[in-house]
Formats: C-alpha cells, structure tokens, sequence
C-alpha cells in the first residue's frame, strides 16, 4: 500500500498511457527497421534479379517439375523402406540412450544433483541445437557413409526433445504412490518401477511416437550427405536434372508421412 | 506391554522453519486403536510420518517391538517398514495398476529387485491377496485399473495393500477424510474388525473427533505441536476439547 | 528385528482362489503386437546391414575422430569477419523467413480453423492441405527446390524458411483458433459481420497472445533451421558448413559447429525470456 493508493488525476492517466504507447511505437519501430534492414540486405543487394529474370521465366523453370516419372516408380520402393526403417530404428536407438538422460535430467529422482543433472540438460540443449544434417555429418565422418549414420543422427537428434518432455513428465508427477511404496518398505528401485514409470510411461510412449512422426521426416533428407534411403535418390535426380523425378520423390515422402500421421493417430488414442 | 513407545519426539522441516512437533510422548499397546485429534496444522500428520520416519524427527526416541528406529540405517529402516502398514488420506494407489498388483505391491519389501521388475509375486502371495481382496468386499474388482474406482472402494484397497505387509502396526493417516460420512463409517468399521481380529495395534489420526470418540479406545489431542490431552477416550470431555482446539475458535 | 509370528488366515477357510495375469485374448494380443514389433526392428537392422559386431568398436572410432581430427577448433576461422557477415545473413534470413511465414500463417490458420472457415467445403480442406505439405516437406528440400529455381543466394534461404514457418506455425495458429470462444464470434455475426470482421473483431483479439508466443517459438526454430539451408547454397552459416566439410577441414568444421551451437542456445534464451515476459505482461 502507500502511494498507489492515492487517486490518479487525468493528468497521470494521460501521461501512462503515453509511455505506454511511445513504448509499443518503439518497439514496432525496432521490428519495421529489422524488417527494412533485412530486406535490404538478403533481397535486394544479394539477390540478382537479372539472373532470375521475369516472372514467366521462374514460371518456366517451375513448370519443370510438373509431371510424374513413372518409370522411377519401381526403383522406389527400396529406399522408401529404408527411410521408413531409419526412422523407427533411428527412434528406438534414441529412446534407448535417452533412459539415461531422462533419470539424470529429471530433478525428482537425478542420481547427484550437482554433477549428474546438469550434465543431462547439457546433453538434451545439445542435442536439439544441432540440426539433423550436421549430426549426420559427424556420424558419416566417423563409421562412414550408409544407413547405420542416419540411424546415429536420429538417434542423437531425437535424445534431446524426448528426454526434455519426459523429464518433464517425471518432475511433474504425483507423489503419493512413490511415498506408499517408501512406506512399505520398498527400494528406490521399486519406488522407480511401481510409483513412477506406470505413471510416465503413457506419456513417454506418446511423446516417442510424437519425434518418430518428425524422424520419418528427417530421415527423408538425410541422404544428402550420404546417410541413405530417399534422400539419396532425390538428390541424384537433383543433379541429373530430371525434375518430374524428383516431384516423384517428394510424393513418395509425402505418401511415408501419411502413414507416420495415421499409424501415430491410432496408436496414441490406443494407448490411452 | 507398549508395541511403540515415543519419548519427546521433536521435529522440523527445515534446519531454521519452526518446530512442528514440540516434545512428544506416548505409548501404544497391544490391543489400542490409537487417535490422534487436534486442528490442521498441528503436526498431527507429521507425527505419523515420523514413526515410520517417512518425516526424519530432529530428536526423541521412538521405540517400536524394542528396536530404536532412529538407530536404523536405510536397509534396517526399509525391513523395519515392510512391517508398519500405512493406510493414507488420498489412498495412494498407483492409479494406472490394476487393484490386484496394486494389492500385492503391499508384499514389495519382502520380494527381491529382478522379481519385483517382472512383478512375479509367489502363490502364496496371489492367494493372500485375492483372500484379503474378498475379505474387503472387492472379489469383483480384482482385474480392475484402481482408477475406476470409487472412493470408497480405494481405501478398501489401501487397507488390502497394508494388510499384505502383514504389519504389526498400522498407521492411518486421515484414512475417511476424503470420504463421506456413511462410507467413513463402513471403512473404520472394517478397520477396526480386522485389527482386532488380527491383534494389530493401530495409530490412527483423524480430525473427526466424533469418528474418533466412536471406534478409539485412546486419544492424544495436538495443538501447535503439544501435546494437549493424553487419556482413554472415556476421558475426553467438552472441557479437554476446548482447550484443544482453542486456536481455532479464534 | 521383529519376527512376531504372523496372522495368516484371514477368512479362515481352505479354498483355493484361481487368479492368473493371463486374461486369455487381451494377454495375447498384446504378446502378438510386441513380438511383431521385435521382429520388424530385427528384420530392419538385417535389412539395413547393420554391423552389429562392430558397434561398439565404432563409438571408440568416434571419440577417436572427435579428439584426433576435429580437436582443437579453428577459432580463428570463425572469427574471420566474412564468416561473421554469414552469422548476420542467417539471422537476417531467419527473421525475414519466420515473419512472412507468420504473416501467411494467420490468414492460413484463420481458413484452416474448422470453426471460422470462411467455406468449410473449399477453402478449409484446400488451407489444410496446404499446411500439412509444407510441414510434409523437410526446409532441406524446400531450400533445393528454391536454390534450383532462383539460384544460389539468401532469397531462396528466405523463401524455404517461409515455408518451413507455414507448416510450423499454420498449424498450431489454426488449432489455437479451433479452441477459441464461439460466443464472441457469435455476436458479430449476429450484428452482420462478414468474415473479415469476424476474424479482426472476433477471432484475432481471442488468439493475439498465444500468437505472440507463437511467433517467437516460430522464429527460434526457423534460425534453427537458417543455420543448414545453406548446405544446399541457401546463403548464411551453412555454405561455410559445406565447404568445408567437402574440403575435410575437419578442426575449421568444429569450429562451425561450436559457433551454431552457441548460436542456437543463444536463440533459444532470448526466446524462452521473451516468451517469460510475455506471459507476465499478457
């Protein structure tokens, strides 16, 4: 109490609402000349128009990718499997090295706190940070090019987003059955297995099947440096210049995420 | 003979909050069905997690069948345990668990780590349950999920689940408060049979002091962490209650 | 410790109670699923030839690479002021790719919201569509396909991250839309509104603040992904990725990514102490 007790006059009213809106004008100022400032930068000085030339032009080099490959069709199916197979084992390996990451990374039940928690969240801010194409990289520099990469970047992609949301999960859930299965006498073991997982483990499950739908995704494109599956035979009809070739491809991707979304779907609202 | 003996039992949250419990001490024998009253906030739940240091007391001694349960370290603490039943407020079950596992759950201070992962309980263990799930009136509810429960009928597994301990003390912490007055009733009836019938002394606390004066042959009441009364409920009358929940007349 | 001699008998007769936790179809559906679930991932490791003889050999090659070849970074290179000009172009990029992005997403989310759809037989299934295939589409590809089209340079990099910031926040816009109270749309179709009024008068004021948040969740994830699309030659930080990727540079490639990480994390604490102060201005 005190002073904001007293009665503001008009005059005080007037001048807050001023502040307040110089404030917001300030503000949005800030934002145009970003706006302004970038624009000027990426479209207007580093583009070269003249390269681009007009509209029907663009229009034209679009119209390249009108149209099927049917002939491609075929030699699809393989690696549209194994895009599909990379995401799943690609999933499951990140879920497996996350268990870890989750009991460190979860303030409840992290083994020492001091050393063991924040490790854990550097892991997960390091995992999410880096892009799914640079973790692909490291992995192909170091067990070489092929599928068994793609997998590790996954893997390692995934690690920090579910083991964030299942840490979370874990901080959050109620205590009463874990201070029941204490005062029955049971280990911390069994305080983990009876009062915790039953209640984070339908969580967990949506949360896996959740960055899975996202993985088919990222598995699609890892081919680009050379980690297999559909990204690969993108790319080389990307550089043999068959444009229908590659609006096959993308379908094929489009029809993988598909029944990502379906299976997803149905198995999350089975799980309930 | 006393099955538990507390003697100036003193305890706080933190190293600098305030004392919750200041200086307590009684005595339960054998055949007692223990209450503890007094307004919320007077430590009467703290008390109860002390016995089974759920809630580590800062000093005091707590006797229990002649072991010191403050001289107990984790593993001593934890066989101490698996032999005090505890009945809670919330039931506490593992909602997502069916009523039979959350049931036999009572038996995990007896099973080893890979048995309980696997939740491979013994025969004797199934039978005990199903015997005592029938004993509670939940014969056909066994494969149920806790969840689809009703109140009342959770507390019947809460009572099943510390019975599978095969206690010899049983500790109720404000077992019907989450229940309505006829089920109340039925569960401190049901209670109060099987302790006598099995000879298990119970500390119960409570904040009904008419459920109280019903089933308990003893009562200590709790003000602000003292000890107010200390009696057989024949004992308590309108005077000691005044003075027992004087502050919360004011 | 005390052995007192235990109360068995509680109903006091001999009869033998059945229970298994064996229900007979559920117990072995459920086997059913999981056993082809184990066998689909074995198959697929078979499939993929995966050597898994040789996996943990590969994490003692991997630490081996990390510390001989990547250890120290070039910390020099990145310090380097044409590296630094590509740190502003990927902001810039990801602003500039995160705001148009936005601004297509309100009108998007405003025809891909069931509720408010100004035609639920065209313009919805159509706006829905549309935003599920530019979520479909990874930015990688959306960065070629814009490289292919218009040449290298930052407005392809603008154009793949628009798109990116549709499929990202058209969706959640359209579902912050979907959960809003119809009441207030109500009233103004009642007093005669045409759509445009009904979503600046009755919509857009119910949904402002998530946006906010939207919004800055939106531009954090698109510089995520600003730092990469220059892989392809979408301009910013990635080009320098590339380049030297390709010319096995390997201790300047760690000084890269030791740049984006900090970079990212950067991102991510502004966007986490906007999104605080926001929630308390409200």
């Amino acid at each position: 109490m005190g002073t904001s007790t007293a009665p503001m006059t008009v005059d005080d009213v007037v001048r807050l609402r001023r502040k307040k809106h110089r404030l917001q004008f300030g503000f949005y100022l800030v934002l145009a000349t970003l706006v302004l400032w970038s624009i000027q930068a990426t479209i207007i000085e580093d583009t070269d128009w003249d390269r681009i030339g007009s509209l029907a032009e663009i229009g034209k080099s679009v119209s390249h990718f009108i149209g099927i490959d049917f002939k491609l069709i075929p030699s699809l199916l393989g690696p549209t499997i194994e895009t599909f197979m990379i995401a799943c084992i690609g999933t499951l390996l990140g879920l497996v090295i996350c268990i870890p990451a989750i009991w460190f990374g979860a303030l409840n039940v992290t083994p020492y706190k001091p050393v063991t928690y924040p490790v854990a969240r550097i892991a997960m801010t390091l995992s999410r940070s880096i892009h799914e194409i640079v973790w692909a990289l490291i992995f192909v520099s170091a067990v070489g090019l092929g599928a068994f990469a793609g997998i590790l970047a996954i893997a390692a992609r995934s690690l920090g987003f579910i083991a964030k949301m299942s840490a979370e999960a874990i901080e959050n859930i109620d205590t009463k059955p874990v201070e029941a299965i204490r005062a029955m006498g049971g280990s911390n073991l069994q305080v983990m297995i009876y009062g915790i997982l039953p209640q984070v483990l339908p969580v967990i499950l949506g949360i896996v099947i959740f960055e899975w739908e996202i993985n088919i995704r990222r598995s699609a494109i890892l081919g680009l440096v050379g980690a297999g599956g559909l990204g690969l035979v993108f790319f080389r009809q990307m550089n043999t210049f068959n444009y229908p070739g590659v609006t096959t491809v993308i379908l094929a991707i489009f029809g993988l995420i598909l029944i990502g979304e379906v299976v997803s779907h149905y198995s999350r609202k089975a799980m309930i | 003979m006393a099955i538990l003996e507390v003697i100036d039992l003193r305890a706080r949250y933190s190293s600098r909050g305030p004392e919750i419990l200041k200086g307590i001490s009684f005595e339960v024998e054998e055949d007692d069905f223990f209450a503890i009253i007094g307004p919320s906030g007077a430590g009467k739940s703290t008390l109860i997690r002390c016995i089974n240091r759920l809630i580590e007391p800062t000093s005091g001694t707590i006797q229990l069948h002649g072991t010191d349960m403050l001289g107990l370290n984790t593993k001593e603490l934890r066989l101490m345990r698996r032999h005090i039943g505890m009945i809670f407020q919330e039931f506490n079950l593992i909602n997502r668990m069916s009523v039979m596992d959350n049931v036999l759950s009572g038996r995990l201070g007896y099973v080893g780590a890979i048995r309980s992962i696997f939740r491979n309980f013994t025969n004797r263990d199934i039978q005990r349950a199903l015997e005592l799930l029938e004993r509670v009136g939940l014969q056909d509810h066994v494969d149920k999920r806790a969840d689809e429960l009703s109140g009342g009928q959770r507390q019947r597994v809460g009572i099943a689940r510390a019975l599978m301990q095969e206690p010899n003390l049983l500790l109720l912490d404000e077992p019907t408060s989450a229940l309505d007055p006829k089920i109340s009733r039925e569960v401190m009836t049901l209670i109060r049979t099987i302790a006598t019938e099995l000879k298990v002394p119970v500390l119960c606390n409570i904040h009904d002091v008419q459920l109280a004066k019903e089933f308990c042959n003893k009562i200590i009441g709790l003000q602000d962490g003292n000890k107010m009364f200390d009696g057989p409920t024949e004992n308590l009358g309108q005077d000691q209650l005044d003075e027992i929940y004087a502050m919360e007349v004011l | 410790m005390s052995d007192k001699p235990q109360n068995t008998v509680l109903v006091g007769d001999d009869v033998h109670r059945q229970w298994s936790r064996f229900k007979y179809p559920q117990t072995l559906i459920n086997y059913g699923i999981l056993l082809s679930v184990l066998l689909f991932f074995s198959y697929s490791v078979h499939y993929l030839n995966i050597p898994l003889d040789r996996i943990l050999g590969m994490f003692g090659r991997l630490g081996d690479v990390l510390a001989n070849r990547y250890y120290p970074p070039d910390m020099e290179y990145i310090a380097d002021k044409g590296y630094l000009n590509a740190i502003i172009e990927t902001v810039q990029m990801a602003y500039l790719g995160a705001l148009f992005g936005l601004m297509i997403s309100i009108i998007l989310g405003w025809f891909a919201a069931y509720n408010v759809s100004p035609s639920k037989t065209y313009i919805y299934p159509i706006a829905r569509i549309f935003t599920m295939g530019c979520r479909s589409v990874h930015e990688m590809i959306w960065a070629i396909l814009f490289v292919t089209i218009l040449g290298f340079g930052l407005l392809p990099g603008v154009l793949a991250l628009t798109m990116f910031s549709i499929g990202f926040a058209g969706k959640l816009i359209a579902e912050e839309i979907e959960s809003i109270d119809m009441g207030e749309v109500e009233a103004i179709r009642a007093m005669g509104g045409n759509h445009l009024q009904i979503f600046v008068y009755g919509v857009f004021p119910q949904v402002r603040v998530a946006f906010t948040g939207i919004a800055i969740y939106t531009w954090d994830v698109a510089f995520r992904a600003a730092t990469v699309v220059g892989f392809v030659g979408a301009g910013g930080m990635g080009w320098y990725l590339k380049r030297n990727v390709m010319q096995i540079e390997t201790q300047r490639t760690a000084a890269i990514l030791v740049s984006i990480v900090i970079l990212v994390v950067i991102s991510e604490f502004i966007s986490a102490w906007a999104r605080d102060r926001m929630s308390k201005a409200k």
